[in-house]
């Protein structure tokens, strides 16, 4: 069989393997885009994987005034767990902690959905009995008395079970300079997808990792077989002239954002051709045995 | 199918109660059987027939034409569909109604959406003292949905109100928002005396600072506040022909009740 080649990079007949998770939206407006962003990036932060932040969360778009509730500049931002208990509890210390404390900063549901996590329904709290409810609209808003005005935030947001955590491409190139490149375009490409978010440093994963490891005690390690400083020890899954591989990993509200996002990733790493020093765009998985959601890179690209 | 339509005859002589006309009740309902249900409060007893000329028949829309201020009760516990009223109405028009709408081309009588749930009422003139107030035998005034009355309302607009938006575009009397728990009056207009009387939470929206201050109201000065941003994008979508911007003076009261009351008067 013919391997799949875009402009020469080639792309492994495997697929990424996803999980079921659950996950929120919720819109964040300031006076400003830029306390906007301060506000969404305070509260996305330290939580690239649930393994040890709790949750996985990042900015899903900018969202121009004219587009939010209360006509001032805002920032869509995704938020998912495991389980509903843990989203509900992720949404309230990170809305708490780092909405609520940002100056000028209102927050309100971004997503709908017959299943509910509170907002404003627990942080009204704060208000110590000043806090005082308004209708608008048919949907029940906060206002809590704070140093600098009023926090508004909407009683709830809408979550869904149908969120999907894991999608991710692996990178393969022949230089670090050529993959982080790559990879910082797929990035980009993947911004504009909606419904997803890269919730690693900047999208991207250098420290891929295996289930396991040979410490008592440590659930995950180093992915050894994509090391390229261990090529000769391990049973290494890459070529002699890879240098340096990158993991774009992806959360998204629905299985076909991922593949969306995906897609969009696979196009915009191999844009530059095997000529920019991609060799090769593949993806984790774990046989097929542990997740339910299988990205099968031929079926993305095609 | 055409609006079912009632016309007035002539004025009669005693004051009529039309709360059994309204679209889920008329539904399906014929003609003569729709003439034949009784309205009058006194001897000899007047029915749909005696005081009506009926056209149309899709009840869904209903609408009354030619009426009176002695016309009570119209839209009384609306719970679906639209009434238009085309002439004035008497009192209790659309108190307690839980959904619909209710249009009226002139004025209103006391008690106008008294104790209401949801739904809307337009009012195009005036309305007549305890707007949005006290229904007979309710603890609450309205608890929900949208009163706008176009011209000037009576006194104890929205007492003891919990919830909902009443907005008046040609000021009102004495004790506006009075005994009031909660929900929002926004108000343009020259108001009478003590405002927000016995206030203990809720939002008095005013364009002018009122003549006649209770003393138990405190000022916190002129301040930026986000909600009325979102109230005022609610208006704007739902045809509510108020600009409120987003900065106002809050004044806090009533102090001689629970105070977390407040008069906004827009900057």
């Amino acid at each position: 069989m013919a391997k799949l080649k875009i402009k020469g990079v080639e792309i492994i007949d495997t697929f990424a393997e996803a999980f079921p998770m659950v996950g929120t939206r919720i819109i964040i407006t300031a006076p400003t885009q830029k306390w906007a962003l301060i506000a969404a990036q305070t509260m996305t932060g330290f939580a690239t994987s649930v393994i040890a932040c709790g949750a996985e969360a990042g900015i899903e778009r900018l969202v121009r005034a004219e587009e939010t509730l209360d006509g001032r500049p805002g920032m869509a931002v995704l938020l998912f767990t495991m389980d509903v208990n843990k989203l509900q509890t992720q949404l309230r210390n990170r809305v708490g902690q780092c909405v609520l404390t940002s100056p000028g900063s209102a927050c309100y549901a971004g997503l709908e959905g017959e299943k509910k996590l509170k907002l404003g329904a627990s942080l009204r709290f704060f208000g110590d009995g000043w806090q005082m409810s308004k209708v608008i609209g048919g949907r029940r808003f906060w206002r809590i008395p704070a140093m600098d005005g009023e926090f508004v935030c909407e009683q709830t947001t809408g979550l869904t079970k149908k969120a999907v955590g894991g999608g991710n491409l692996l990178v393969l190139g022949r230089s670090h300079r050529a993959v982080l490149a790559a990879c910082e375009r797929a990035v980009k490409a993947i911004s504009e997808v909606p419904d997803v978010i890269t919730p690693f440093p900047g999208g991207i994963v250098r420290s891929g990792s295996k289930v396991g490891s040979k410490y008592k005690g440590q659930i995950a390690s180093t992915n050894d077989v994509y090391c390229p400083t261990l090529k000769a020890a391990v049973n290494t899954a890459l070529p002699a002239n890879v240098e340096a591989v990158m993991e774009i990993v992806i959360d998204g509200l629905s299985a076909p954002a991922i593949a969306a996002a995906m897609r969009a990733g696979v196009f915009a790493i191999a844009k530059g051709g095997a000529g920019e020093g991609i060799t090769h765009i593949t993806a984790g998985n774990y046989g097929g045995n542990l997740g339910p959601h299988h990205f099968h890179l031929k079926e993305i690209v095609a | 199918m055409s609006a079912l339509t009632l016309e007035l005859r002539t004025n009669p002589d005693q004051r009529i109660d039309l709360s059994p006309l309204t679209p889920s009740a008329l539904a399906g309902m014929k003609s003569k059987d729709i003439e034949a249900i009784a309205v009058g409060t006194a001897h000899p007893t007047l029915t749909v027939g005696d005081v009506f000329k009926l056209k149309g028949a899709d009840a869904a829309k209903l609408r009354f034409a030619g009426t009176s201020a002695t016309c009570d009760f119209i839209g009384q516990g609306l719970t679906e569909g639209e009434i238009v009223v085309d002439g004035d109405a008497g009192a209790y028009l659309g108190s307690k109604m839980r959904a619909g709408k209710i249009i009226v081309s002139g004025s209103a009588g006391p008690l106008a959406g008294a104790s209401m749930r949801g739904g809307r009422i337009d009012i195009a003139r005036n309305a007549g003292e305890k707007a949005g107030g006290i229904a007979v035998g309710e603890a609450h005034g309205m608890r929900g949905g949208r009163l706008s009355i176009g011209g000037r309302a009576g006194a104890l607009l929205g007492e003891k109100m919990r919830r909902g938006l009443i907005i008046g575009r040609g000021g009102a009397d004495d004790y506006v928002g009075a005994r009031m728990i909660a929900g929002t009056i926004l108000l343009k207009g020259r108001i009478g005396r003590w405002p927000g009387y016995g206030l203990r939470r809720g939002s008095l929206i005013l364009d002018k600072e009122p003549k006649d201050l209770l003393p138990t109201f405190g000022d916190c000065g002129t301040l930026d506040f986000t909600w009325l941003r979102l109230l005022d994008r609610e208006l704007k979508a739902t045809g509510g022909r108020f600009r409120v911007g987003y900065r106002a003076r809050r004044l806090m009261g009533d102090m001689a009740v629970l105070g977390k009351g407040e008069m906004l008067i827009l900057a």
